[in-house]
């Protein structure tokens, strides 16, 4: 019989894929650990500050960082520790729902495009390229701008400009790998183009759409923020972290402490997700289709 | 039982198959042999209506579904039902991201199987190709090449077809697991009377199988002809050269005459 040999070959086959996926589960367990300690200091934040966003407290005006102020308060007394909390929720909240928005939306315009004929394909990917003929940044103020500056149309000109590279990304990839064999077994043994769709090249493609979702969730946080120091985005009194940029300019000199922890959020929070984004890239790596 | 008459594939003006014909009987094998390039592969795309090709009749009768004929080319959607494909590369072959269980049992997608039958299909499947069981749960990139051979073997077999295509089954693999495999191979195509079309440019392994050669060289049909009289007197010079070839690497013995069961016994 020859199932023993074959299982002690196939032992050592496995070796360096079983390490690769080992760390690949560590990897997930902790980013998933960080981000449960992180989510519960958050809703502690919430519960426990005994300050609110938005209510002015004229007396307490522009005091440095204290006991009672740990990251001091601004021009109109608010507790900025608190106002950063809320912030939190806007410039990586809402940077969440317009990529998680715009990946979806880009991938089933991208598996559109490579799979259901040419006309399908010329005309979503000639329509994906004119609008990456936009700077990002401007075509977002343009729209923010024509439409009036608020959240929403903040929020509208960004997954407007958001969704090309996962529709240029996923449909590149979904063209490679329909040519792959497994893809024409799949054909050959009579499976629905949907299904096909779906279990054979969705699965293969996640991966690389999930790192570029990494990058784009971290480049749409500086984006809001961005567009809100202009202005364009999250408006006052609502705390956000590129709008308390804005108010802080004016106390730059005297109260640093204003534009040191916003910017500071900003950094750390961007800095986090990208470099987790790079990490799941090279633990994906080699095993996936990227 | 599988009948081709006269097909013609040309890609861009330049012809890649010029008058193929041939036809097969139920539980037969006939090998296509060649060189790399001379539209071996080319011909099994075309005859699972893969590849554009034009010809004069196809015409493939499986004992379990509705005659398929095609007339002038190919019609509506790829694969003749009945019918599966054994792949050269075990592992392009099968999804990274599925288990060997479950891209076994989508070969049975269309008879849309419960979970308990499909179950002991899968089970059935795996044992005939001497994998075991456990060897469901795992992917792709957890398996060595051999086993995921038998995993694509297995997956044809699941779907109890009259007819398998290989292209180039073997190649991909070690001298030791190619003869388990082809020794597994010639088991399961005793015990259920399959036909098999394989295309190889391994004459050892051709010289095993097959009861028709049929040899290509560039896009034409150089030899076509039983087996037996394949190997104990080749038709052209051609052929001749490959017979040679094969025997100066040693993967055909070195005396024409029995040569098929020489080979078989090697086995």
């Amino acid at each position: 019989m020859t199932v023993a040999e074959s299982s002690v070959l196939a032992e050592q086959v496995d070796l360096k894929q079983r390490l690769q996926n080992r760390s690949l589960k560590r990897f997930i367990t902790g980013v998933c650990a960080v981000l449960v300690v992180l989510g519960a200091l958050v809703c502690a934040g919430f519960f426990l500050t005994p300050y609110a966003p938005n209510t002015p407290d004229f007396l307490n005006r522009l005091s440095p960082p204290s006991v009672a102020h740990w990251f001091g308060t601004d021009q109109l007394g608010r507790d900025v520790a608190t106002r950063l909390l809320y912030g939190g929720l806007w410039s990586v909240g809402l940077a969440l729902l317009i990529t998680v928005f715009g990946a979806i939306a880009g991938t089933i315009i991208g598996l559109a495009a490579g799979h259901f004929g040419r006309v399908a394909d010329a005309t979503l990917m000639r329509v994906t390229d004119s609008f990456f003929a936009f700077p990002e940044l401007i075509a977002a103020i343009t729209i923010a701008g024509v439409l009036g500056p608020s959240t929403a149309n903040m929020v509208l000109a960004l997954i407007l400009v958001g969704w090309m590279r996962f529709a240029r990304l996923a449909r590149g990839l979904s063209v490679d790998i329909a040519h792959r064999d497994f893809v024409t077994q799949a054909k050959l043994n009579g499976l629905p183009s949907r299904l096909i769709l779906w279990r054979h090249i969705l699965p293969n493609i996640g991966p690389s759409l999930l790192v570029l979702w990494t990058n784009s969730w971290s480049r749409t946080i500086l984006s809001i923020s961005g567009l809100s120091f202009l202005g364009f985005g999250v408006q006052p009194p609502n705390a956000e972290w590129g709008a308390m940029l804005l108010d802080g300019k004016a106390y730059m000199q005297t109260a640093p402490h204003l534009m040191i922890f916003p910017g500071l959020a900003i950094l750390v929070s961007v800095l986090a997700i990208n470099l987790t984004g790079d990490r799941l890239r090279d633990l994906l790596g080699s095993g996936s289709a990227t | 039982m599988l009948l081709v008459d006269n097909l013609e594939m040309a890609i861009g003006g330049k012809p890649i198959l010029d008058d193929v014909s041939f036809a097969v009987e139920q539980g037969q094998t006939l090998c296509i042999a060649g060189e790399s390039g001379s539209g071996k592969s080319s011909l099994l795309k075309a005859i699972n209506g893969l590849m554009p090709a034009r010809f004069d009749r196809l015409c493939f009768r499986p004992q379990t579904h509705r005659e398929i004929t095609h007339e002038g080319q190919w019609h509506g959607k790829p694969g003749l039902r009945g019918s599966r494909w054994v792949m050269q590369d075990p592992i392009a072959a099968l999804n990274p991201k599925l288990t060997l269980g479950r891209s076994i049992g989508e070969s049975i997608y269309s008879k849309k199987p419960n979970a308990a039958d499909l179950a002991s299909a899968t089970a059935t499947a795996l044992a005939d190709v001497e994998l075991p069981p456990a060897m469901a749960e795992r992917k792709p990139s957890e398996v060595s090449l051999g086993q995921a051979q038998r995993a694509c073997l297995a997956r044809a077999l699941i779907a109890r077809p009259t007819l398998i295509f290989f292209d180039e089954p073997l190649s991909a693999l070690d001298a030791i697991v190619q003869k388990q495999i082809a020794a597994t191979m010639k088991r399961i195509q005793e015990r259920y009377r399959i036909t098999f079309v394989i295309v190889t440019h391994d004459l050892g392994f051709a010289a095993a199988f097959a009861d028709q050669m049929l040899v290509l060289r560039n896009g034409k049909v150089e030899a076509y002809q039983p087996a037996q009289s394949f190997f104990e007197a080749q038709a052209s010079r051609y052929c001749v050269d490959l017979v040679d070839a094969a025997r100066d690497l040693g993967s055909l013995p070195q005396a024409a005459e029995g040569a098929r069961n020489q080979a078989e016994v090697s086995l």
